[in-house]
């Protein structure tokens, strides 16, 4: 699976294209990881585009709840946004939409993890 | 339609062989997209149950998955040849813990169940069976 990555000044953008399975999650945690991790400047926020996001699976989704919550640790606003139908629905079941905010778009997420400029 | 059968060792590298297997099926028997995103989504948690916790050291159990397609459903039956273990017995996962509580497993079983019509499993003949539907019409 592919990660696109656009390190802008009000957030990084991280877009997965494709398949969020089992072989793909261990290299997209640790997208997330490095993102986070100690060494650069934190983002000001990071926010996953769904936009190019076909599948997720149970292990797709235990790789979004812990960048969530190293993103919750390093204090960044972390959010999804523009999830397509079949990958939201995994997310609203395993009650994920419950303890990560999905917005409908990139512009709603980034307004939203900025409560200054919202 | 007939229906179509495989089989691999129960290892997680597998998976991809299993995936295309059903798509395959999903493109030959013009399956919805939704509909086969589900399958696929159930076939890879139960595949990888197996695959990483249905195994003896140094045996990996061989894992056969038919498929067929009825006038109004999907059949998909994985079966295995590994210790008994009915994964549908598993408790269900806290699905509304904070985030920090959440714990980072058990949610793949829980999925088939929703994403599923119907789940069962049985003990058939020294195998475990798990045989799992999807209406073609259903909710998606």
């Amino acid at each position: 699976m592919n990660v696109r990555i656009e390190a802008l000044a009000e957030a990084t953008y991280v877009t997965p294209e494709g398949r969020l399975d089992f072989d793909a999650a261990p290299g997209f945690q640790e997208s997330l990881e490095r993102l986070l991790g100690a060494g650069g400047k934190a983002p000001a926020a990071l926010i996953i585009d769904g936009a190019a996001l076909e599948y997720v699976s149970s292990a797709g989704l235990r790789a979004v709840l812990l960048g969530a919550r190293a993103a919750q640790k390093a204090g960044v606003p972390f959010a999804l946004c523009a999830l397509q139908p079949a990958v939201r629905e995994v997310f609203n079941l395993s009650g994920f939409s419950r303890i990560i905010a999905v917005h409908p778009d990139r512009a709603t997420a980034l307004a939203q993890a900025q409560p200054g400029r919202a | 339609m007939t229906t179509r059968r495989t089989a691999v060792p129960a290892d997680p590298a597998q998976l991809s062989v299993l995936t295309e297997f059903l798509r395959e099926f999903g493109s030959a028997a013009a399956l919805a997209p939704t509909q086969l995103g589900n399958l696929e989504l159930a076939l890879e948690e139960i595949f990888l149950n197996i695959a990483m916790h249905g195994s003896e050291p140094g045996v990996a159990p061989r894992v056969e998955v038919s498929l067929s397609l009825n006038t109004d459903a999907v059949t998909m039956t994985v079966e295995d040849d590994g210790p008994q273990f009915d994964p549908l017995s598993l408790p269900p996962p806290d699905v509304t813990a904070s985030l920090a509580d959440r714990p980072v497993g058990g949610l793949g079983v829980f999925l088939v169940r929703k994403l599923m019509d119907t789940v069962s499993y049985e003990r058939v003949a020294g195998r475990n069976q798990l045989r799992m539907s999807k209406r073609l019409d259903g909710p998606a």
